[in-house]
């Protein structure tokens, strides 16, 4: 870890919106008392070593028209890799994780996130993620929002 | 005409979505590339802003790699008769990212997904166990990430 202090700074008013001003690091920069150089400096340097992934516009897919839903398989131990590759391989997948339970054995381990234009294409891609494995693919699109943003805490 | 203006604001947020230029003027840079107005960018992003089809404007973190290395998505099974109730206690908390309410199925009862990022497991343990004492929630499992395939921001 070589984040300084300025860049952890930086970084936890970064996850908030950047302002809509001509010049929204000049704006940064009387928030957080840091020149406005430095600031841009500071940020390419953390998009370039990997810690800031891109700063950007966080979009809704929903709101977008997009539809998108949490899908949840049961796979085989020997089958993982080739498996996470046939999902990984469509570009509306945005997350794919290996879960395991902890307090409890679940059967459910591999979890990805996928949207798609709208539900007929998201139910056509979901079924030939099943043609093409031979699993079930269970799809469970959120029914009720109560939180969604990730901002973390900085220490 | 709607579908004009959409068309422009999908350009735009195409143009922008692996990143904005870090430069002292972005949205006069990004205007340049697209051949509008720096007044019009910033005017489009607010109302993209202003109808949720952006959620932030903001920078996406490698959470893993500033040292938030635990990620326990905690799944509750919740009478329906209490999920509005439970969920909004549930995202009071600021180590709860997400908190859905999704489907359940013969094989799958769990109908309330909590997201809880942490520095350690013990911090997102923590959490999970003030939920409890909070809701007095008893049936809940704790899946931990063992493997990320894929992680990338959602692209249009």
């Amino acid at each position: 870890m070589i984040l300084c202090d300025t860049d952890r700074k930086i970084l936890h008013r970064l996850q908030s919106n950047l302002p809509l001003v001509s010049r929204p690091f000049l704006e940064l920069s009387k928030e957080l008392n840091i020149d406005e150089d430095t600031i841009i400096e500071r940020i390419k340097f953390m998009i370039e070593k990997g810690y800031v992934r891109r700063l950007a516009p966080i979009i809704n897919t929903q709101a977008m028209g997009r539809e998108a839903t949490l899908a949840a398989i049961k796979v085989p131990e020997d089958r993982i890799d080739e498996v996470s590759a046939i999902i990984n391989s469509y570009s509306g997948v945005s997350h794919n994780y290996l879960r395991k339970g902890k307090n409890c054995n679940i059967q459910y381990n591999m979890w990805f996130t996928m949207s798609a234009k709208d539900d007929e294409e998201l139910h056509s891609r979901l079924k030939e993620i099943e043609d093409r494995t031979g699993l079930t693919v269970r799809s469970m699109p959120t029914t009720k929002k109560f939180k969604i943003g990730v901002r973390f805490k900085i220490y | 005409m709607t579908n004009k203006k959409e068309d422009i604001d999908v350009k735009l947020i195409k143009h922008i979505q692996e990143g904005l230029p870090v430069t002292k003027t972005p949205y006069k840079d990004i205007g340049q590339a697209l051949g509008m107005s720096e007044d019009e960018v910033i005017q489009r992003l607010k109302k993209l802003l202003e109808s949720g089809k952006i959620r932030r404007l903001a920078a996406s973190i490698a959470h893993r790699k500033i040292g938030i290395n635990a990620n326990a998505m905690c799944v509750w099974k919740v009478p329906k008769e209490r999920v509005d109730e439970v969920g909004k206690i549930m995202a009071s908390f600021e180590e709860v990212t997400h908190c859905y309410e999704r489907p359940t199925y013969p094989d799958w009862q769990h109908n309330v997904f909590t997201m809880i990022h942490g520095y350690t497991d013990a911090e997102c343990e923590a959490v999970i166990q003030a939920i409890k004492e909070k809701t007095g929630l008893t049936d809940y499992v704790i899946l931990y990430s063992e493997k990320e395939f894929k992680k990338v921001g959602v692209r249009i």
